[in-house]
């Protein structure tokens, strides 16, 4: 895909399946069109676990926000958001800490207007439209600036976003950026797809995903892990989605591997 | 209702899983419980509504259970187990009167709840639906939003100058001919076109940051000019800017705006610690609109500047198209020349330098002419300056003085030939060897050949002249002063320089025109000028000798030489006898 020049604008063409309501989709919400259940669809055909991948992802973003509340932590910066519908952050973090401030960022524009719906009057939460590519941009973003303090612990939320970033975009060099960029005891949040144990399956869902404008790039659990240099992983470390502090040893089901994503949060030493 | 714990756990390991739902599995099942006593309530409720299903339905969908397989799940349970769990699943008593039984209700319970949740399911899609197509709008409109102001941006940058955000000559061009196109025929209009004065020293010398200043004080004061008299004011790029003055009612408002622009430009400018004194120039052309042409006005205004410029700055001019006509005809012929002297258009006459003694000519002055084509023949004060500007002149020069050594050398009595030396024909560096090899071509000797400079060609004068002067003298070759007396006032050079002849102008013999009217200050500078030529030991040549007259009185002076309209025009072929 050749890259949109900065000063280009954009075009908003929803017969192009985009990840933010794909994901959406496969999380039973409605705020999708066509294209995107049609290449869900497709995925599921694919992999018939998809959706449980995604409610795993979005349950271990659901934990982790409120385990990272019990930490202390008060800012979140949210990459990758999508669709805010079910189970936001802000809301997650509020129940729990009413004075949570969260950035969400996400490079769709569709998502990011919906957003903005969502969001309007919340002083403490927004939205930017950004790409985690530029996380210079993302830390300098007037709105950033307005919300977070970055002189104090942050959050960063990676759920399912770093395997859309190709190595040649220089994923661990972005996340090196934040890591710099935020105040010790500030924490990482990861979920990134594998291969690693349904090396075939995954293959085809990768080949699927070139038809979307973020095409999977899977990793193995060793280059997951590095991601997570300069950081501290917490307990129980980098494990199948379903096995980070699950609610209920039942949550955790016969087959975590299923749920295709590792995640892990660490904290910023 | 402890019963329905059991229930509460079974049911929400129907559910959780089938639809995502942003709850831990102990707050789902507590949510769950919650419904369930609720519709344990509405069973055995007086009167018996089945509204209360409907509710739990729709709570069930609102908290995120909208996957069909939860509804189907939740069916199942309810049908199955609740009345069990509840201690009503006895066989139903036969009482008539009584009502509906416990299965009746929950059967009117359920059908309630599917209706609720599906309904609830139902707008949860269309309010998505709703909600992500109202987003896309959204993001549509900002990208097209964004579209529009990179448009605007670049519309901005092709016709406006970033530095001062005045139009740019595009747009002035532009804004012009729309007035011209759209204004009453019997309007007029004006133009005015300004540079500063020596802007070029300050960016030069202080640098480009306080030069931008100053064109950006400059726009100011110009922007505040013309919203005070409804102009337009543009950079037309570097230190030119312009004014746009529509209806004008004749030129002299144009006169006036022009004065105004100078005198508001003229108060000094502070940049940073600078107190820059600022001086423009102005171009103006004023004219009715009918028949104008926006690039003919803008050329116009541009010539009338230039003219500011050339005629000493610090002023303005009106476009003049005389004076325009004269400059198009200049620059014609400045663009002909270098194929007319390829093409031997330049030719030269000779005349006669005549000893005042006895009457006989000693030598020739060559002045050249260009026998134009279409033109005639024309006198060197059409094309010489031309030929300075150009540079032109080197080359033409040399080839004249080999023309006239060439022609001389052939002369009776050896008459000396006497040829004028452009300023840059002094400056060129290989002038010594260019006349050597003249005078070995053309076999003159050297003294036969008299080079004649003008004063101002030693104004200033440098290493480089003076050893030219050094190198021609010392070829043998006569060095003669031209008007001497009328440029440049230090006689040092006197002293210092290889001069051989003075030669004087005009205007010191025309004190001796009147024969009856004796003009006493004029005879001395003449007599005075004389002796100090002879003290010097230098020939002294008087020019412009119109009558008998002057020529006898200037040999009673003991001038040398006399040359002039008494002794002969100038003549293709020379008068070689007198």
């Amino acid at each position: 895909m050749q890259p949109r020049p900065d000063w280009a604008p954009e075009t908003i063409d929803v017969e192009q399946p985009s990840a933010a309501r794909i994901y959406d989709y496969l999380l039973g919400g409605s705020h999708n069109f066509a294209a995107d259940r049609e290449f869900a669809r497709q995925a599921i055909a694919t992999m018939p676990d998809v959706p449980v991948q995604a409610h795993a992802n979005r349950a271990f973003l659901r934990r982790a926000v409120q385990y990272l509340v019990d930490a202390g932590v008060r800012q979140f910066l949210d990459v990758g958001s999508g669709i805010p519908t079910l189970g936001n952050v802000h809301e997650v973090a509020r129940q729990a800490a009413p004075d949570a401030r969260v950035v969400y960022v996400d490079v769709d524009p569709v998502a990011v207007a919906h957003g903005r719906a969502i969001l309007a009057g919340d002083g403490y939460a927004t939205v930017i439209q950004e790409d985690l590519r530029h996380p210079q941009r993302i830390l300098g973003h007037p709105d950033v600036k307005a919300v977070l303090d970055l002189g104090r612990p942050v959050a960063v939320l990676l759920v399912a976003i770093l395997h859309v970033i190709p190595d040649d975009d220089e994923p661990y060099r972005t996340v090196a950026t934040l890591r710099d960029a935020i105040a010790p005891g500030s924490f990482l949040a990861v979920a990134h797809g594998t291969d690693e144990s349904r090396p075939d399956e995954a293959r085809e869902l990768q080949r699927l995903s070139r038809r979307t404008t973020t095409p999977l790039i899977l990793r193995d659990r060793a280059a997951v892990a590095r991601f997570f240099t300069g950081w501290d992983l917490v307990e129980p470390g980098l494990v199948w989605a379903p096995q980070w502090h699950p609610d209920s040893p039942d949550d955790v089901g016969e087959h975590p591997e299923l749920s295709g994503n590792l995640v892990g949060v660490g904290r910023k030493r | 209702m402890t019963e329905l714990v059991d229930f509460a756990r079974a049911w929400t390991r129907a559910v959780v899983g089938t639809s995502y739902v942003p709850m831990a599995r102990a707050e789902v099942e507590n949510y769950l419980a919650g419904l369930a006593d609720r519709l344990a309530a509405a069973l055995v409720a007086e009167p018996f509504s089945a509204a209360a299903g409907y509710r739990v339905g729709a709570d069930l969908a609102a908290a995120g259970f909208v996957a069909p397989e939860a509804l189907g799940r939740t069916v199942t349970l309810v049908n199955q187990r609740l009345l069990a769990d509840l201690g009503l699943a006895g066989p139903e008593p036969a009482q008539p009167d009584a009502g509906p039984g416990p299965r009746e209700r929950l059967a009117a319970l359920l059908e309630a709840l599917v209706t609720g949740c599906a309904r609830g399911i139902r707008d949860r899609t269309l309010d998505g639906q709703e909600a992500i197509r109202r987003a896309a709008l959204a993001a549509r409109e900002q990208a097209e939003q964004a579209l529009r102001a990179s448009e605007v941006r670049l519309r901005y940058l092709a016709l406006f100058d970033q530095l001062t955000d005045l139009p740019n000559r595009t747009l002035f061009g532009e804004r012009l001919g729309g007035l011209l196109a759209d204004a009453p025929a019997r309007a007029r209009i004006g133009l005015c076109f300004l540079d500063l004065d020596g802007f070029t020293a300050v960016n030069d010398s202080l640098g480009h940051q306080l030069g931008d200043e100053l064109l950006t004080a400059v726009a100011e004061r110009l922007t505040g000019l013309a919203d005070e008299g409804g102009y337009l004011a543009a950079r037309l790029g570097g230190d030119e800017f312009a004014l746009l003055v529509p209806g004008t009612s004749c030129t002299d408002d144009m006169v006036k705006v022009a004065d105004r622009v100078l005198s508001t430009l003229a108060a000094p400018v502070r940049v940073g610690d600078h107190e820059l004194p600022v001086s423009a120039s102005a171009g103006i052309v004023e004219r009715p609109v009918a028949g104008a042409d926006a690039a003919e006005l803008m050329r116009a205004a541009d010539q009338a500047l230039h003219w500011a410029k050339t005629d000493g700055k610090r002023r303005w001019r009106l476009f003049d198209p005389d004076r325009s006509a004269r400059d198009v005809a200049r620059f014609r012929l400045s663009a002909a020349m270098p194929a007319a002297l390829d093409d031997d258009q330049f030719v030269l006459v000779y005349q006669p330098l005549v000893d005042l003694r006895d009457g006989r000519p000693r030598g020739q002055e060559a002045l050249a002419r260009w026998r134009h084509p279409r033109l005639g023949m024309l006198d060197p004060a059409r094309f010489i300056d031309l030929a300075e500007d150009t540079g032109l002149i080197v080359k033409m020069g040399l080839r004249l003085m080999e023309l006239a050594c060439r022609q001389a050398a052939g002369w009776p009595d050896e008459p000396f030939v006497s040829v004028n030396l452009a300023v840059r024909q002094i400056r060129h560096p290989g002038l010594v060897a260019d006349v050597s090899a003249v005078l070995d071509r053309t076999g003159l000797p050297a003294h036969r050949l008299q080079l004649e400079i003008t004063e101002s060609a030693l104004a200033g004068r440098d290493t480089g002249t003076v050893e030219t002067l050094t190198g021609l003298a010392n070829l043998g070759v006569r060095l003669a002063i031209d008007d001497f007396g009328t440029g440049y006032a230090n006689l040092t050079y006197l002293r210092d320089l290889p001069v051989h002849t003075l030669k004087l102008a005009g205007p010191f013999v025309h004190c001796l025109r009147t024969p009856n009217v004796s003009d006493a200050a004029g005879e001395t500078i003449l007599g005075a000028l004389i002796s100090l030529g002879h003290a010097l030991g230098l020939t002294v040549t008087a020019e412009g000798v119109e009558t008998r007259t002057q020529a006898r009185r200037l040999a009673v002076f003991g001038c040398d030489l006399g040359q002039g309209w008494h002794f002969g025009r100038p003549a293709l072929v020379p008068a070689l006898t007198s």
